[in-house]
């Protein structure tokens, strides 16, 4: 059984969930405790040593039920599929044998009279030596369907069916009754086949199991933002929240990291008055590192709407872990939506932002107004805490940059970063004003796919903000 | 130590605690493999109160440390007390005095002082806290460890050096190791992800809320002067309020405030103005406030 155990761990490991050795161990002496008897018992022993994190309980039980597969449900289906006939045929098939003495193979015999635990367990000896570890894609089935099916002696079934079939005629059975029991025996024959390539899917699935969603994601990951389908945007959603987790958990511990700070002499000499005036504990004073504030400020235009999806997931997510995070779009006007995030769930928030925000649509986009109207009405609540980050491709459609704005805005922060979701290589072509907004930037980086921006996400948390900024 | 995983099953019920399959078997190998459980899952679906059964249906005694943030080794483990060393050796001055009298230099006081170390620096001026408390303790403990995830990270590498040996020194005394292995029960509401290291270490127990049949149970055994046909309205109602996707959906135990105010109102069934009026017993923000009661009807229909 352990070496079960050991294998059902591999198709765990194949699906990305990570298990030590020292939880596997546990694993074989969990299920040890419980032993075999309850296959839910046994399941649970499993997965509380092995499954730590609740969002793998899904996979966890799909591959359970993939690996340790329910016998008894499968004898049922097996019964289902052959009838009612199937009591009163066996009875007299039973009679005819034990009548005339005859000795047939024992494959047929498992045939004949088998459960479907048995013949399950006579397909997976089939299916030992057939290479099935080289099984990964959907178009293999038919092929080890095949080698499993081939490992059998169907020569000598057939042999052994005929053979019953003549004894039954001999004995004057009407034809009627003699086209049943045939017919009965190839369901048998068939229901047989039918376990063998269903035995194959599941190795598949169990094998193959997120494989493809995890190639589909590296795909993803480095596909140009634009370039991706609504579906594909959907699918991504997930990665984008575990970025967002990120930023959360590194934010979260550095606020707790409080180091000590300077003796606090108050505190001591009033805790030293329970000693008789000696100071025997120290007080000190605890050093509060400023939350750091967010401004984030994302360009919701047409043309860099699929960009735009993505950060407006980001900057839910983040503002709901941190209270100073303030949202703005803009096309060429801006306007604030930090209240409506905190009031939407995160789709229709996002929709919202790229439909219905109190922002004109149908202009182009133009960046010069926008910073200057954020500089004439924000820049008082500005300060040396607050980090912006701005989305955007800067494409101006030749209106005036006013790179003075932002220069004021720069004056006022902690500092400005600006991902751009359009490639380096047109920065400064056409209508890009990228190389104007620069300089007064303190990081500006290509963000063009997920890939990129889960570079930034680390960036950020391991060094713009960890460097005391 | 239980025989079987019926066995806990029983012995929860008989402490009043409806226990799932899975958590009894969860149980029953963590006292079979000596392992800590951590039990996640949302607030208010039983996490602490399980650990406080656990200690009644195995007849053992709880000690609890409760975790906050700024929790630290000391608070945990163990503290001298200095304020009663200093009132001992103050006291005691005469009697210090005496012992160093015939002794002619500085380094042979010092000497003769020191052969007393011990007199000060012993249990008696130790004041242990829950960690120790668990380890030093003569009979069967539970050590409950709540709410893990509000302490710091360093305080969670340290528990799981205390977790792996049982066992902790205290310089001035040495080595104490555990007589007998408590049974460790940490809960989390997962404020933050904790570490791999502590994951590793324990089983794992997922509590989410109960299932309808299940919780009806719970209300049955734990309000049992409750109408039978308002206890099925109460689950039903209470199962459909927590699909509303509110931010915090209510939970058992604010089931069961609802369900004993409702017995204290005299309620028959749920109809539309006492809901209302009593709602706030199960949610407890505004704006899920407003959102059921925009959805009353739905969540009422076909109940009475």
């Amino acid at each position: 059984m352990d070496q079960r155990i050991l294998e059902f761990i591999g198709d765990l490991r194949r699906a990305e969930i990570r298990i030590s050795p020292s939880e596997a161990l546990d694993a074989l002496a969990a299920s040890a405790e419980v032993g075999l008897r309850d296959r839910e018992t046994f399941k649970t022993a499993l997965a509380t040593t092995l499954i730590k994190e609740f969002r793998d309980l899904p996979t966890f039980d799909r591959l359970f039920d993939l690996y340790f597969l329910d016998l008894q449900a499968l004898g049922e289906g097996l019964k289902k599929a052959l009838g009612p006939e199937d009591p009163r045929i066996r009875d007299l098939l039973d009679r005819l044998m034990a009548e005339e003495g005859i000795e047939i193979d024992p494959l047929t015999e498992l045939l004949l009279w088998g459960q479907g635990t048995e013949m399950e367990l006579a397909i997976r000896r089939g299916g030992e030596h057939v290479g099935l570890e080289r099984l990964m894609y959907f178009l293999q089935i038919g092929y080890f369907s095949r080698r499993i099916h081939d490992r059998f002696d169907w020569e000598a079934i057939e042999r052994d069916l005929a053979r019953l079939m003549q004894l039954l005629e001999a004995r004057g059975l009407d034809p009627g009754r003699l086209a049943r029991i045939r017919n009965y025996l190839d369901l048998r024959l068939e229901a047989f086949r039918r376990l063998i390539r269903q035995h194959v899917e599941r190795e598949l699935e169990r094998r193959a199991f997120r494989q493809g969603e995890k190639l589909t994601r590296e795909v993803l990951t480095d596909k140009p933002l634009f370039a991706l389908t609504a579906e594909e945007v959907a699918q991504m959603k997930a990665v984008v929240a575990r970025l967002a987790r990120k930023i959360k958990d590194a934010l979260a511990l550095r606020q707790r990291q409080e180091e000590k700070g300077r003796l606090d002499s108050r505190r001591t000499v009033r805790k030293s008055l329970q000693y008789g005036g000696i100071p025997m504990e120290l007080r000190f004073r605890r050093r509060h590192r400023d939350k750091p504030k967010l401004i984030t400020i994302c360009d919701v235009s047409d043309s860099v709407r699929n960009a735009s999806r993505f950060m407006l997931q980001l900057v839910w997510s983040l503002q709901e872990c941190f209270s100073r995070v303030r949202s703005y779009v803009f096309v060429s006007e801006i306007a604030e939506v930090t209240q409506a995030f905190n009031t939407y769930p995160v789709d229709k928030a996002i929709e919202w932002a790229l439909r219905a925000a109190p922002v004109d649509y149908h202009c182009r986009s133009d960046f010069g107004y926008a910073f200057s109207r954020f500089c004439r009405t924000e820049l008082e609540s500005l300060d040396r805490k607050t980090t912006i980050l701005v989305l955007g491709d800067a494409r101006n459609n030749y209106n005036d940059p006013q790179a003075w704005a932002v220069t004021h805005m720069r004056e006022r922060v902690k500092g400005i970063i600006w991902l751009n979701p359009e490639g380096q290589w047109g920065w400064g072509i056409g209508d890009s004003v990228m190389p104007l907004y620069a300089p007064h930037c303190d990081v500006v980086r290509e963000c063009r796919t997920i890939g990129q921006l889960a570079q930034v996400v680390d960036n950020l948390v391991h060094h713009w903000w960890r460097r005391g900024r | 130590m239980f025989q079987s995983v019926e066995e806990v099953q029983q012995r929860f019920r008989q402490a009043r605690y409806i226990a799932s399959r899975r958590l009894s078997t969860v149980v029953y190998l963590a006292e079979r493999m000596a392992r800590p459980v951590l039990i996640e899952g949302p607030a208010g679906v039983g996490k602490t109160e399980m650990a406080k059964v656990l200690a009644e249906a195995t007849r053992r005694r709880l000690i609890r440390l409760q975790c906050y943030e700024g929790l630290d080794e000391g608070k945990a483990l163990y503290e001298w007390k200095y304020a009663k060393q200093l009132l001992y050796t103050q006291l005691l001055k005469e009697r210090i005095g005496e012992l160093i009298e015939d002794t002619h230099s500085l380094p042979e006081a010092v000497a003769k002082i020191a052969g007393q170390d011990d007199a000060f620096f012993s249990f008696r001026f130790l004041s242990p806290r829950p960690l120790l408390q668990a380890i030093q303790a003569d009979d069967e403990v539970v050590l409950l460890v709540d709410e893990i995830d509000k302490a710091e990270p360093e305080f969670e590498a340290f528990l799981l050096e205390v977790l792996s040996d049982f066992q902790v020194s205290v310089p001035e005394l040495g080595t104490i190791t555990a007589k007998h292995i408590p049974l460790v029960v940490l809960t989390s509401n997962n404020a933050r992800e904790l570490s791999d290291g502590l994951k590793r270490r324990c089983l794992h127990l997922f509590i989410d809320f109960p299932p309808p049949k299940d919780e009806l149970e719970i209300i049955r055994l734990k309000v049992p002067e409750i109408p039978e046909r308002l206890a099925q309205a109460v689950v039903t109602a209470v199962h459909r309020i927590r699909a509303l996707e509110l931010r915090k959906p209510p939970s058992v135990s604010e089931s069961l405030d609802w369900a004993r105010s409702l017995v204290i109102l005299n309620a028959q069934q749920l109809d539309p103005t006492l809901v209302e009026a009593t709602l706030t017993m199960l949610v407890k923000y505004e704006k899920d406030l407003e959102r059921v009661k925009g959805a009353l009807d739905k969540v009422l229909a076909d109940l009475n």
